[in-house]
């Protein structure tokens, strides 16, 4: 239980470990300041645990490259996020990288005796997620609402700031239900059970990363980005439960 | 174009039926519920699912002759299909899903044999049908409703022609049943991925 608390809890998380880089040896002496999705925590941190690592909701991480921030660095979990710094001329051109679902996870004791997504209409649930702002929330009420299962939002207890917020207080079972991304309930699976999303009511999840425009090691930044899109960091991805990249962007 | 002659397009491309088409007036002053664009979603990406379907069953080359023009004629309806819920979901404000969002996923041997082919075939067809009967009951919206009615007669047929290749009867019961949209896609969630 305390290793869920100290890896999903809510604030920012900066992870720098001193471990071999599997990207180069350029990383050691000089590490990356990568800003990445929350959900990106285990993922990056497995692919390369060299670089120094800051996780949180891709909307936070955006407020700060704003506010001056010194990423290297940004990998968000929505379009949106990415492409309003390269509109403002805060970071290069972005590139989508991976994807992601959605899934609905409830305690493994499930309490409330959650079957499927339906149930959340039918019966009374604690229901856990993130705020609108931070993509998993925006993402999770896309699928309500193409499930015509709006009203379920009254059931909601908590609004997260990110998705390991959301997937520690279901796993520690102070909710009935959250809506989290697959890859999230994969790092928990021992405390959660996952209930499928069908896949017409999917969200399109893309995640999109860039280089920061003050990065002061911008050649290094390409050269990671370049790292994650080759075969050996999309199987890493595929590793922590990604998706392929979209056909669409490959 | 505005809402209403997207959604306009959409019937007119689904149907083809100039009298169906005039029965679309109206339309702007309408909005459609989440409950009836849940229809929608559902069927868009179940007619992805079909198209697909039918792709690889005449890849296969499975049969000849007339099953295989009505499996030729059944991906294009899909298509059509397809392209006329996109449409409708676009018009309503909704992002409407592309193909390739989806990864589908055949059981071996789904394209072994006509009549197993069939019989998945049949799964995802009566869904659909039964998706749209359930639609046409609850809708509210005139337009909306001509169109899945005017799907549900297609599936209606598309159904029969599978029901044949499985070995069974062209056309069959009565009354075919409404299905909610969770019953359908229960039944086709193996194959939508």
């Amino acid at each position: 239980m305390r290793r869920i608390v100290s890896v999903l809890g809510s604030a920012t998380v900066v992870v720098a470990l001193a471990l071999p880089a599997p990207a180069g040896a350029h990383t050691k002496a000089n590490p990356l300041t990568i800003y990445a999705a929350a959900s990106l925590t285990q993922a990056f941190s497995a692919y390369d645990p060299a670089q120094h690592y800051s996780f949180a909701g891709s909307n936070a991480l955006e407020t700060q490259i704003r506010n001056g921030a010194p990423a290297d660095i940004f990998a968000s979990a929505a379009p949106l996020n990415a492409d309003r710094l390269y509109a403002a001329g805060l970071v290069d051109r972005p590139v989508t990288f991976t994807a992601n679902r959605l899934a609905l996870i409830v305690p493994k004791s499930n309490p409330a005796g959650i079957t499927s997504v339906y149930d959340l209409k039918t019966k009374k649930v604690k229901l856990v997620i993130a705020n609108a702002a931070v993509p998993v929330g925006g993402y999770t009420r896309t699928v309500l609402k193409k499930m015509a299962l709006g009203s379920v939002l009254s059931s909601v207890v908590s609004q997260e700031s990110d998705v390991r917020a959301v997937t520690a207080k279901v796993a520690l079972g102070q909710a009935d239900a959250g809506f989290v991304y697959v890859t999230d309930a994969r790092a928990v699976s021992d405390q959660v059970t996952v209930i499928p999303i069908p896949a017409w009511a999917q969200p399109r999840v893309r995640y999109e990363i860039a280089v920061v425009s003050k990065s002061g090691n911008k050649a290094a930044a390409q050269t990671w980005i370049k790292g994650i899109l080759s075969a050996k960091g999309q199987a890493a991805l595929k590793n922590a439960g990604f998706l392929p990249l979209p056909k669409a962007s490959s | 174009m505005n809402r209403r002659r997207l959604i306009l397009s959409a019937a007119g491309a689904g149907l083809a039926v100039s009298g169906v088409a005039g029965t679309t007036r109206g339309l702007a002053a309408l909005t459609a519920t989440d409950d009836e664009l849940a229809y929608a979603n559902f069927g868009l990406a179940t007619e992805f699912l079909l198209r697909d379907f039918y792709t690889q069953a005449a890849a296969a080359k499975l049969v000849g002759g007339s099953a295989a023009r009505n499996l030729a004629r059944g991906r294009f309806n899909a298509a059509e299909h397809a392209a006329a819920l996109g449409t409708l979901l676009t018009g309503a404000g909704q992002t409407a899903a592309v193909e390739e969002d989806f990864t589908f996923v055949w059981p071996d041997g789904t394209f072994a044999k006509a009549d197993a082919a069939a019989t998945i075939g049949l799964t995802i067809t009566q869904a659909l049908l039964g998706t749209y009967l359930s639609a046409v009951g609850s809708i509210s919206i005139a337009s909306y409703r001509t169109l899945f009615a005017s799907m549900a007669a297609n599936l209606a047929q598309q159904v029969g022609a599978l029901s044949e290749l499985a070995g069974g009867r062209v056309v069959g019961i009565s009354f075919p049943a409404a299905v909610d949209v969770q019953t359908a896609s229960d039944a086709v969630a193996s194959y939508l991925g």
